[in-house]
This record gives structure tokens, C-alpha cells and sequence, in this order.
């Protein structure tokens, strides 16, 4: 029982737990935001135009780049939906870490090898630089932190 | 919302009035359901394949069907490793004005390797200019290649590439009714096709 007027502290413990919280909660909000509005653009579009994004990498052979054009906007519209949901945040926050960290290093590669090509992450007309780099970095690196909390929080 | 829609239904319209064509730069049915934009320069080495080898399947392809509209616009980046680009742009566009751009753009884009910052032979574009010239319109095309109003006709295909955020050569903007599409370089001509002749 508390007298009046005074304040009770959170010990570091729960105020970390309260902070990781808030982070994951943050963190499938915002993902989920951005994969939501990745597959809107990606399907109001025509399929060619991010199979051609994903054909000027050069790591797909084009019946695969096309197929991968049809799957990858419902991928991230299920993912998108799962993380502002919340719903198996375990699964979701995993293979939502995996597919950003594949996008990033592909990236990367296309950015290493001097390859001027579309990043093909939001639509034509955005060139691979290392603005789009640090942003899609901060984004793997959003991921794997909100899936390691995932995996740490009690069921 | 309404008023958004509004004002985005307008500065659709405006830009569409704005993507005027030159019409010697054109290839093709002017009222075709689809119309490409190519903003291009003629140091760029993927606008010379751009040239070279997609723009003669599309118009081998669509020239007889008439279902596409093709202009070309001028884009010349603005980069030290481009010396020549917005010169060889003003020539390029004055023999637009007598009636041979597309001669002289092949042969620019052809002997590209040669003429270009650095090339073996960079800068004397225009041996390749003169060569598909007779003496009669090399003359004139030296004297309009300084016109102002050339110089404006270049000037103003930049300004229109900046408004639709061009940003890199080739830039291909497809359009088909309202709809406008930036495609990714480089493109697939069998993934192209697929678009094209998915619009009806």
C-alpha cells in the first residue's frame, strides 16, 4: 500500500520489459506500414514493371524474375498485415527479417558492382544509392531486433 | 480527398499537355493508345543500346500495328564524364529540324565508343553527324545547331525530364490513357512486350 503523494518506481527490469514492449510494438507498425504500401504499389501497377526491377539485378533467370513478380507484393501484403495484427509475431518477424536481409544484400551487391539500377522497392524511378541502402539497413536491422525480442518475450 | 483528386486529375492533364512532341523526333500513329517517352543522351552508353537494340524490335514490332507512339526527347546529364552531351544534343535536335534525327542518332549512337569523352576521338561527333549529311544540310545544320531557338528546344526537353523526375538516362515513361509508367533500365523487351500488349 502506497502512502499518499508517493511515486512508485518501475525497477530497470520492468522499465526494460516496458521499453522492448513499446519498441516491437513500434517496430510491426511501422514494417507493417511499409510492406502494406510496398505491395499497394507493386499491384496497382503492371506485374512487368517489377519484374523488370527484379530482372535488371541479373540473379534471376527471367521466368523466374516474372514468377517472383507475381508472388513477392502478396508476400508482403500477408506480411504487412501480419505485423500490424500482431498475430504470430514470432513466424512473421522472422520471415519478415529474411526477406529484408535478401533485398539488402542484393542491393548491396547491385550497389558494389557500380550496377545503376533501380532498387524496385516502392516502384520505378529509384535509383540504388546509399540513401536507399541505409534505409532498407535500418530496416533488416528493425526487423531482427523486433524478431529477437519476439523470440525472448514469455508466450 | 475530393480536392486532391481534383488537383492530381489537373497536373495529370497539365503534364500531358505539357509532354508536347517534336515531331520529327517521332516515330509512329500520334493518336496510338501508347505512347513512350525516351529521354535519352548521346554519351550514355545504355541509351546506345537502348538505340541499338530495343528501339528496332518496338518499332520492328508495333510500327506495322501502329499501336505505339514513340518521342524522343533530349536529356543530357549534366556530369564531367559527359563533356560533349548537351552539344551533341543541340546538333542532334537541328537535324531534327531538316528532317534527319534519326539517321544522325544512329549514327552517333553507332560510332558512340568513338566520339565520346572517353573515346579515342573525343569530341569530333562530327564527322558522324556529317557522314549522313550531303554539304547542302551540313551547313545548315552548323548554323541551326547555334539557333536559340534549338538551344530552347533542348533546354525545354531538360526542364520537361526534371518535372517528371527524370534522373538518369534512358528513362522510358510509358503512358496508355491516364496511367504513366517509369520502367526500370535496363528492360526486358519480352517483359515490355507483355505491358504493351496488355493494353488495350
Amino acid at each position: 500500500m502506497m502512502a499518499p503523494g508517493e511515486v512508485q518506481y518501475a525497477t530497470p527490469s520492468a522499465a526494460r520489459s516496458k521499453a522492448a514492449v513499446i519498441f516491437m510494438i513500434a517496430s510491426r507498425l511501422v514494417l507493417g506500414a511499409i510492406f502494406l504500401y510496398a505491395a499497394y504499389v507493386k499491384l496497382k501497377a503492371p506485374w512487368q514493371l517489377f519484374a523488370m526491377s527484379i530482372d535488371s539485378y541479373q540473379v534471376l533467370p527471367l521466368g523466374m524474375a516474372e514468377m517472383a513478380a507475381h508472388v513477392i507484393p502478396w508476400l508482403e501484403l500477408a506480411l504487412g498485415l501480419l505485423l500490424i495484427v500482431g498475430i504470430g509475431l514470432r513466424i512473421s518477424g522472422t520471415i519478415t527479417a529474411l526477406i529484408l536481409g535478401t533485398f539488402f544484400a542484393l542491393m548491396l551487391r547491385a550497389y558494389f558492382k557500380g550496377m545503376q539500377i533501380d532498387c524496385g522497392c516502392f516502384g520505378p524511378g529509384e535509383t540504388i544509392s546509399w540513401k536507399t541502402l541505409l534505409r532498407d539497413g535500418s530496416m533488416v536491422a528493425d526487423a531482427v531486433a523486433m524478431t529477437w525480442l519476439a523470440f525472448l518475450q514469455k508466450r | 480527398m475530393k480536392l486532391c483528386a481534383l488537383l492530381l486529375t489537373a497536373a495529370l492533364i497539365c503534364l500531358g499537355q505539357s509532354m508536347t512532341a517534336d515531331t520529327s523526333k517521332c516515330f509512329g500513329n500520334p493518336n496510338a493508345a501508347v505512347r513512350l517517352d525516351v529521354f535519352s543522351d548521346f554519351e550514355c552508353p545504355a541509351c546506345r543500346a537502348f538505340h541499338l537494340d530495343l528501339l528496332p524490335q518496338i518499332e520492328r514490332d508495333y510500327g506495322p500495328t501502329g499501336k505505339i507512339f514513340i518521342v524522343s526527347h533530349e536529356y543530357p546529364l549534366n556530369i564531367p564524364a559527359h563533356k560533349f552531351s548537351h552539344e551533341v544534343a543541340n546538333y542532334a535536335t537541328a537535324c531534327a529540324r531538316i528532317g534527319k534525327y534519326d539517321a544522325v542518332a544512329n549514327s552517333l549512337f553507332q560510332n558512340q565508343p568513338t566520339w565520346y569523352s572517353e573515346g579515342p576521338k573525343p569530341g569530333q561527333f562530327w564527322e558522324y553527324i556529317a557522314a549522313v549529311l550531303n554539304p547542302a544540310e551540313q551547313k545548315r545544320v552548323q548554323a541551326l545547331a547555334k539557333d536559340p531557338s534549338v538551344i530552347a528546344e533542348v533546354n525545354n526537353d531538360v526542364s520537361l525530364g526534371t518535372r517528371l523526375n527524370v534522373n538518369s538516362t534512358p528513362t522510358l515513361i510509358l503512358s496508355h490513357g491516364s496511367q504513366r509508367y517509369s520502367l526500370p533500365w535496363p528492360v526486358s523487351y519480352s517483359l515490355f512486350k507483355s505491358m504493351v500488349d496488355g493494353m488495350k
